[in-house]
């Protein structure tokens, strides 16, 4: 009865007992908030949230504002979408944003210009060696690699060692953050090549995050891999009793997260010009939060790329709206973390109605 | 007689590395650019003394992590101390943990609140906040007038961590600068934290120039938060003709946007000098001589115009 409830594999066979999927409330919950900010915005600072007000451009919406809503937490976004592989099949992964600043410095160090302004690269690591303006695909593969390997080793913890993934995510939490500080010394490395500069420049971050979030939307849905994330997360005994591979699962999910935020991290560093040793504290709470908000369930087995999407475009939502209306950031803590909870008091309250039924 | 100056030297190192010293350093956070340069301004000074051994402790902006730190500095029996304290309201416990114990103690870069009942083994070493966003709001005032805009400009200031006191002592320069005669024609639009961070600075700019408010000048409580309000203007094809950024620090990023004509005002702090100034302190309270209880380093303006000379400082 409960393994229906909840969909085996996050399947539902019975329509009456889901009739609404998670995806469709959490984007009705941001149409919501967009509606809250636009008669706040008229009512608070005589101005609109969503429409362009503007004589000198002539488009209906504020095209800058809808930009930067979605923009300025794409590339957490990257992130989000590996957490949220991690969490479907009953894990968690605090070492992201860790990760992202570890290999932000490793990755920044090959990606290095030589000269700046005519001056020798100050802040270049491998000057001496000769390792400046190396192409682009070196600091890359070295980006994506460097992140694999965080990932492997999480999951290899996780699943041989059979530690708790809190505990083995937030040993990585700690130590990656020791490298990024240990790799340059505690210094900021800046001014990378033109061609890397080009991966995070304008709306580049939201094309990548659109192009992993459909890969892997699909992914998820259609593939064997997708299938054997949601069993385990449902019930890892009957999943690995029906045959599934389940540690060596785990790691190839929790390598995938890892080179998900080795991406976030090259994206990031091109997008600020800078790799610094503090980059991403904190992002692995926030993509956490994005993953919960669209409906993704913490116990495992329920949720989709697509609800993560839609959690990352209201987090978006509230930092513009926040802004907009000249509130403090104080404000804008308190507002998301009621969001949080209420998101998954919401969602169990959903569930146990379906239940009941 | 060169030779002879040189034995005497040499002969005088010799004497010095005898007594190796160990001084225990506590610095609030390891992950801030401008204290990475003065904890590497302090490590270089070490190194090139003989003798001298320096253990640096993060104490990741834990008040509590940091006085854990100091008891542990003086039960492991160092020479003595040197602290950039996480937050300076609460010093009073560190400076007696120290004084109890009779080791040494020097602040450096954030001036303790107990500042002027320090025992007198005890010393502060770093600059006087107020400069900093003073020189550079001033400096930003004089720019927009010799624009033309006497007449009514309007600005926005990007805040560093609100718990901060050097965020809270720079938003408050700027706010004077603003209320003086000469430059209240000057009207702050919004003013909000990014954290000391350049990415969440170009996620705040980005944010205020969709609202299409008119704009003529940024104040930044640091270069990093300018560097991101830059890339902001820039992405939104604004001139930095146009607009007035100003940041403090001088740190490498800062003067190379300042070369490209991109940033114009921001305020060197000497790191390296704190850094190694402090250091020096302790040494000499350690051999128990007399120094200076407050050595206040000085703020430097950096324009276009001498920003040649800062190019290596820091």
């Amino acid at each position: 009865m409960s393994d229906t409830a909840h969909g085996v594999g996050g399947l539902t066979f019975d329509a009456k007992k889901r009739s609404v999927p998670t995806e469709l409330n959490v984007f009705l919950a941001l149409i919501l908030i967009v509606v809250i900010f636009e008669i706040l915005g008229w009512w608070m600072v005589d101005n609109s949230f969503l429409f362009n007000t503007s004589d000198r451009i002539d488009t209906l919406f504020n095209i800058q504002r809808i930009k930067i809503m979605i923009l300025q937490f794409s590339i957490i976004g990257i992130i989000a979408i590996g957490v949220t592989q991690v969490i479907i099949m009953g894990g968690i992964d605090l070492s992201s944003g860790s990760v992202l600043g570890a290999v932000a410095m490793v990755t920044m160090s090959f990606a290095q210009a030589s000269e700046v302004n005519g001056n020798p690269n100050p802040r270049a690591l491998f000057l001496e060696q000769g390792w400046v303006d190396l192409p682009v695909l070196v600091p890359i593969m070295v980006g994506l690699s460097a992140g694999a390997l965080a990932g492997f080793i999480n999951g290899f913890l996780i699943a041989v060692t059979r530690i708790p993934p809190f505990i083995a995510t937030l040993g990585m939490l700690l130590s990656a953050r020791g490298v990024a500080l240990w790799w340059s010394n505690g210094n900021p490395l800046s001014f990378p090549t033109e061609s890397y500069k080009i991966i995070g420049a304008g709306m580049m971050p939201v094309y990548i995050f659109l192009f992993i979030a459909v890969l892997f939307g699909l992914i998820m849905k259609y593939t064997v891999y997708g299938k054997h994330t949601y069993a385990i997360g449902s019930n890892e005994q009957s999943a690995r009793m029906s045959g599934i591979k389940v540690e060596r699962h785990k790691i190839l999910v929790y390598t995938i997260a890892g080179i998900l935020a080795g991406l976030a991290a090259i994206v990031l560093s091109s997008k600020q010009e800078t790799a610094q040793t503090g980059m991403g504290v904190m992002y692995e709470l926030d993509a956490i939060a994005m993953a919960v908000i669209g409906g993704v369930s913490l116990s495992g087995g329920r949720g989709s790329v697509l609800g993560a999407t839609i959690g990352m475009l209201i987090l978006g939502v509230i930092l513009s709206g926040f802004i907009f209306l000249r509130l403090d950031a104080y404000y804008q803590e308190i507002v998301k973390g009621a969001i949080i909870v209420g998101a998954v008091v919401l969602d169990q309250w959903r569930q146990q109605r379906a239940m009941a039924r | 007689m060169k030779r002879i100056l040189l034995a005497t030297g040499l002969a005088a190192l010799m004497g010095t590395s005898a007594l190796a010293e160990n001084i225990g350093v506590s610095m609030a956070r390891f992950d801030d650019n401008f204290l990475t340069v003065l904890r590497n301004g302090m490590e270089e000074t070490a190194a090139s003394m003989d003798g001298v051994e320096l253990q640096i402790e993060d104490a990741r902006d834990d008040v509590a992590r940091q006085l854990d730190q100091i008891n542990n500095f003086i039960a492991s029996g160092v020479d003595a101390i040197i602290i950039n304290a996480v937050d300076t309201s609460a010093t009073e416990a560190m400076s007696s943990a120290a004084e109890s114990a009779g080791v040494p103690l020097v602040y450096v870069n954030r001036e303790p609140i107990n500042v002027d009942t320090l025992p007198d083994n005890q010393a502060f070493v770093a600059s006087n906040e107020i400069e900093s966003g003073t020189l550079a709001a001033f400096e930003a005032c004089q720019l927009l007038r010799a624009a033309g805009l006497g007449g009514g400009a309007r600005g926005y200031m990007l805040m560093g961590q609100l718990s901060n006191q050097a965020a809270v002592a720079r938003s408050q320069d700027v706010r004077d600068i603003l209320g003086i005669a000469m430059c209240d024609f000057i009207e702050l639009v919004d003013e909000q934290t990014a954290n000391w961070s350049r990415d969440e600075a170009q996620n705040l700019m980005t944010n205020w120039i969709s609202s299409g408010e008119p704009f003529n000048v940024v104040f930044a409580n640091n270069d990093e938060m300018a560097i991101g309000a830059i890339q902001a203007l820039k992405a939104a094809g604004i001139s930095m003709d146009d607009v007035v950024v100003t940041g403090v620090d001088a740190t490498q990023d800062a003067l190379v946007a300042m070369q490209a004509g991109e940033l114009d005002v921001t305020v060197f702090q000497d790191a390296n000098g704190q850094g190694s100034g402090a250091l020096k302190a302790a040494l000499s309270l350690a051999a128990g001589e007399d120094v200076d209880q407050k050595v206040y380093i000085p703020f430097i303006l950096v324009t276009p115009d001498n920003v040649g000379d800062f190019l290596s400082a820091n």
